[in-house]
Formats: structure tokens, sequence, C-alpha cells
């Protein structure tokens, strides 16, 4: 009795003399948009409002487009901006091309892959902050792996602390923050290489095509959609990856590693510019909005080309 | 084009063995087809045949070479498959174009490969669509064509017409034996519908179990079974198998006292068989005539008009021994009634206790 038809329904409530129907519907789905509305819609419509404000810990004073002017002249600004693509481009690309190769590896068929195929996710799995803290020890100086294993290699003279020169603390982050973002890409990769037939590539094996020729022109176009899919998702995350940065440098060592949302938090919650640091984070929004806006609309394209759709 | 040998092929599956020493000699320009049920090994052979697979043991030689241990490229085969296995992301010309780009050929040479091949199977203005915008038979044509352009020494083709529809299915064996006509190529062709078989083939093998139960042009399967397995296999509806008793054996051939009562002597040779040995005699529905003076009675249970024959099913005798009977269009019969009904004894095969046929003696001339 738990499938009441729509008519069952309404001569139900009829009878009853309960709700409309149309009331009733939107009853149902109240909860969830009063939730978005409260942590989305809300908080957005707040930090838009607060762009246009001089606003600190003592109170509120509209300035208009001061906020905005402010960061499109400053120098640092454009670096951290510049910083945040180039960051995002290096680490997405990492990302892109171990998920295809772990993939391919993960996918081919070799004894114990069951047990590989486990082991790509424990960065994943692992909490950000407990991961990070990992790292923070293998970078180390004095105590870390790797700086003593260069040591020993007689790669530096001493001790090397990889997150005190502006350029090794920022490709140590990118190097993190890679390692926390392969295995979904690896596994989403993998996934869709599970989906292609079997037959393409018997087909093509019996046409005399090698395996790099079936891994281009078969495995690539065929997973295509998911790769697209997977560097817009990733570009995000990486665009708005806070904590690894945080937990390894907080930005530094003199702004080395401050990407945009880092920036935006060092303002706004360091510095208490709430005004300020909401004028970042709009900015946020509209570039990753229209980077989203391109990508889908490439998507499409792409989907078409390759016979998706 | 070539003559293609299988020697003694053996095939298992950790312990699971499919196939029992294959023997087959396969003409040139023949159109063979291997038919069975599920799980009978015919699609394992056809992929060892391509390479796909490698025998346990055995060897596969093709226009007299050994092909055994070779590349499929090198074999000189080429493979349609049951799903066509078309690239979707390329189009039609691609699609057939595949295997000339993996060996790198000139420009001019692979276009005018590719609209040889696309004129023969009716796809020139379809070249730049996609597969997905095609319809089966279409997209079978590609397969086909795919399969075409490198001018193979066989062709071996997967249950290919098994994902059409039926009326789509009849146009594509009519086609597929125009194309082995126009290619004049060897063919070996992997179905488990004895209708494509029939139909399509020069010759049959069929595979029951890993083995070859028999291997003959079609009207001789359909004549001379060699076993029962064959007989019920070939034929639709499927053959009657009547339990009998023989009483005896002298040289116009075997007398047998069938269940049901009838008593008949069965123009075969019966130097295999005794006095009170257990067969049984095999009847084709369509060989079976309504017949008030006839020797077999049926109670009918079912029937089916189809409008040009009525197909019968009933039981005979006081076990329950079920007979299906394809009657005339017209045949005066009701669900529930007797009928009495005749055969002729030159159209009765004999298949003693270990499957085998008695040979017949009386049978139709072979055509061709």
């Amino acid at each position: 009795m738990i499938e009441l038809t729509n008519q069952q329904a309404l001569a139900e409530g009829a009878r009853r003399k309960t709700l409309p129907v149309g009331l009733f519907a939107w009853l149902l789905v109240a909860p969830a948009m009063i939730f978005i509305l409260v942590i989305v819609a809300w908080p957005l419509a707040e930090t838009i409002r607060l762009s246009f404000m001089e606003a600190d810990l003592g109170g509120e004073t509209y300035v208009g487009t001061q906020n905005y002017q402010d960061l499109l002249e400053s120098r640092k600004f454009h670096q951290t901006i510049t910083r945040t693509f180039y960051w995002m481009f290096i680490s997405v690309a990492l990302k892109l091309v171990l998920g295809l190769v772990g993939a391919t590896l993960l996918n081919a068929a070799v004894p114990g892959r069951g047990l590989f195929r486990v082991l790509v996710m424990p960065p994943w799995v692992i909490p950000i902050a407990i991961g990070c803290i990992g790292w923070l020890w293998l970078y180390n100086g004095y105590f870390g792996v790797l700086s003593g294993m260069a040591q020993r290699l007689g790669i530096t003279d001493g001790p090397f602390e990889f997150l005190a020169y502006k350029s090794s603390a920022f490709y140590s982050a990118v190097v993190t923050d890679v390692w926390v973002g392969v295995p979904m890409v690896t596994l989403f990769f993998l996934a869709a290489m599970q989906g292609v037939s079997r037959d393409l590539y018997e087909a093509a094996w019996v046409d005399g095509a090698g395996r790099w020729y079936r891994f281009r022109r078969i495995t690539i176009p065929q997973i295509m959609p998911v790769i697209i899919s997977m560097s817009l998702l990733s570009a995000i995350f990486t665009f708005n990856s806070f904590e690894i940065i945080w937990i390894l440098t907080e930005g530094g060592p003199r702004g080395a590693t401050t990407t945009l949302i880092v920036d935006t938090y060092k303002t706004a919650i360091g510095n208490y510019k709430f005004g300020e640091g909401s004028a970042r984070a709009v900015i946020i929004v509209v570039l990753l909005g229209a980077f989203s806006l391109a990508y889908l609309a490439f998507l499409n394209r792409i989907n078409r080309k390759f016979g998706t759709k | 084009m070539a003559t293609l040998d299988l020697n003694q092929i053996n095939k298992s599956f950790g312990s699971a063995k499919v196939l029992h020493d294959i023997d087959l000699a396969i003409q040139d320009k023949e159109f063979v087809v291997f038919v069975g049920p599920s799980g009978c090994g015919k699609s394992t052979l056809l992929r060892i045949i391509a390479g796909l697979e490698e025998a346990t043991s055995g060897q596969i030689i093709i226009g007299g070479e050994d092909v055994s241990r070779a590349h499929p490229v090198e074999r000189g085969i080429s493979m349609v498959f049951q799903s066509y296995a078309l690239y979707p992301h390329l189009s039609v010309f691609e699609n057939i174009a595949f295997p000339l780009r993996v060996q790198k050929l000139a420009a001019d040479d692979l276009k005018e490969r590719v609209e040889r091949a696309a004129g023969i199977l009716q796809l020139t203005d379809k070249l730049d669509l996609k597969p997905g915008q095609l319809s089966g038979g279409q997209r079978q044509r590609v397969a086909i064509g795919r399969s075409i352009v490198r001018n193979p020494k066989v062709f071996l083709f997967d249950e290919p017409l098994s994902n059409l529809d039926a009326a789509l299915r009849g146009d594509m064996r009519v086609e597929l034996s125009q194309l082995h006509r126009q290619l004049d190529a060897t063919m070996v062709y992997v179905t488990h519908d004895q209708i494509e078989a029939m139909t399509m083939a020069d010759r049959i093998v069929v595979l029951n179990g890993g083995r070859v139960e028999q291997f003959g042009a079609p009207m001789e399967l359909y004549h001379h079974p060699a076993t029962k397995f064959v007989a019920s296999f070939i034929g639709q509806p499927n053959m009657n198998l009547v339990p009998a008793t023989v009483e005896g054996v002298d040289a116009n051939g075997v007398a047998v006292s069938m269940e049901g009562g009838a008593k008949l002597v069965l123009p075969v040779d019966g130097s295999n068989v005794s006095k009170g040995d257990r067969v049984e005699v095999g009847i084709r529905p369509e060989n079976v005539k309504l017949d008030p003076n006839g020797n077999i009675d049926i109670s009918v249970r079912v029937l089916e008009r189809l409008g040009g024959a009525s197909i019968t099913y009933g039981e005979i005798g006081d076990n329950g021994t079920k007979f299906c009977a394809s009657l005339g269009g017209d045949a005066k019969l009701v669900e529930g009634a007797q009928a009495r009904l005749s055969i002729s004894v030159d159209d009765c095969h004999v298949f003693g206790e270990d499957g085998n046929v008695l040979r017949r003696k009386n049978a139709p001339e072979l055509v061709a």
C-alpha cells in the first residue's frame, strides 16, 4: 500500500480534506530548498554585499567598488592570480598524466591487480590534514627522509629545508597536492577504461594495431569525455585547494605559495578585512564560473565529436 | 584466397577442456558455417583461427602455411564481431580505413580501397556519418567493410546477425551470400541459428561439446545426419525421436516395433543392431501426413496454425512420447482429439543406442 497511484492519492487527500497537492509538493521540497538557501544562497549574497563594504571587527561602511579597484591596481594581486593559474595548470596536468598512466597500469592484466587497485586509495582516503603532516616531516631538513636521502646521495651538502625557499616550497606543495588528487583521477580513468568494449581492442588487434596505436586511437578517444570532466573537476578542486597549502606553508615563504584562496583567507580571517576578503572571494566565484562555463561548452563539443551524444 | 586446415586442435581453459581434437579441411572459396548450441566451442574455435586465442595444441594452416603461432595480421584473416566492434568516435570512412591506417597505406590508395568497399556494401553516401547514426544493418555492413579492405585470405564472422531483428536478418543472409559470391573468398561463419547455417553454407560443421559431430553439405546433414544430435539440431521443427525395439534384421532393413504400436520395416543398414536392441526412430514433422489409413495415432494437444502449415503437437503411445507433425494449413484437426498419421518408411531415420545413425538406403538423391 505504499505506492499509491496519483488518483488514489488525490482521492485520499480529498476525503481527508487535507492539503492541496501543489502546496504538498512545495512542502516536500522545502527542507532541501531551505538548506540550500541557508548554506549557499545566503552566504553568497552576504559575501557579495560585504565586498562593497569596508568591514572589520569595528563595523561596516559602504565604499562602493573601492575594494575591487584596489585589487585591480595591486601588483601583488596580479601576481597572486598568475601564481594561482600556474599552480592549477601544473598540478592538474600532473594529476591527469599520472592518473592516465596509473589507470593504464591498473587496467593491465597483471597478477595482484586487485591489491594495487586498493593501494591507490590511501592518499584520497586519509584525511588531508594527516597526510599533510606526514609530508611536513618528509620535507623537513633535519629529520626528513628526502633531505636525508639527498645528503647521502651527495645531491646536497647539508640539510635541505624544502619548505624554506620560494621555489622549492611551491613545487613541494604541488607534489603534495598531486599526491592527494591523483587517486580520484586514476580511479575515474580506470572506471572509464573498463567501460571500453573489449571487442574494440580485439578488432584493432586483429587489424594489426600495436599497443600504443590502440591506446592512442581507441582508449584516449573513448575515455575523452571522462578526461574532460575530470580535468574540470580537478581544476576547480586545485584552484580552491586550501588545506594543503595552509598546513605546509601558510602561503609562505614570502607569499611564494599564496594562491587566491589562501590570499582570501589571510585577508578576511587573518587580517579581519572582511570587505577586501569578500571582494577576493567574489573574484574567485566569477573566475571559476567563467572557467566552468567555457569548459562545459567545450565538453559538449567533445561529446559530440566522440559520438557519445 | 586460400584453404584452411585445422589439425588436431585442442583447447583447455584451466581444467575445462572445450575443444577436442578438431580436424577440418576447408577448401578455397568455401563458405563454411560452424553451428551448435551455446557452449559447444564454436566461437572459441573461430577465435583460435583468428589468433585471438591460442590453441592448447594443434596446427592451423592457412593457404598451406602453418600460422599456429602467427599474429592475426600475418595469418591473413579478418574478423567481423558479433557486436560489430565499430569505433564510435570515428566516421564510417575512418572505421573502414582503420586497418589500412594501421598499415600506413598511402592516402590515395587508402581512399580508393575504402570507396571500393563502400561501393560494394552500398555505404558510399554514409561515409561521413558516425556509427551511432546508422541502423543495425548498416553498422553490420561497415564492420564487413572494415574486414574486406584488407583483402584477407579468410573471412571470419562471429554470429554477425544475432543483434539484428528477424526481418533484417533475412535480408542480411541474402546479402552475405551475394557478398561471398562477389568476393569469391573463403569464409568461416559462426552461428547458433540452424537456418543461417542451412541457407548460407556450402558446408556445415556441427559442433557439440567441443567435438565435431558432422561436417557436410546442408542437404547431406538433413538427409543423412550422422548422429541423433545432428538430426535433432538440423531441421525446423525438430525431428521426432520415437523409442522402438528391433524385431528383426534382414536384407530389406530393420523391423521395429515403435512406441504407440506401429510395426514397420525400415530400409536402413542393420549390420550394427540385432533383435531386441533399443533404438530410436527419427521422423521429421514435415514427412508426416494426415491419413485415416495411416500407421501412427496421435492425441493432439496444441495446434499452431501458421497459414501454410499447421504445426501439431501431441503425444503417441501410452508413455506420453511427444510428437510433432507439420500438416497442411487447412488440416481438419482439433485440439484434444485423436488423429491418425502416416509416414513413409523411406523417410525414417534410425539411431542406435550410442546415438549413431543406421545408414538409410532409400534417401533422396542429394541436390547441390
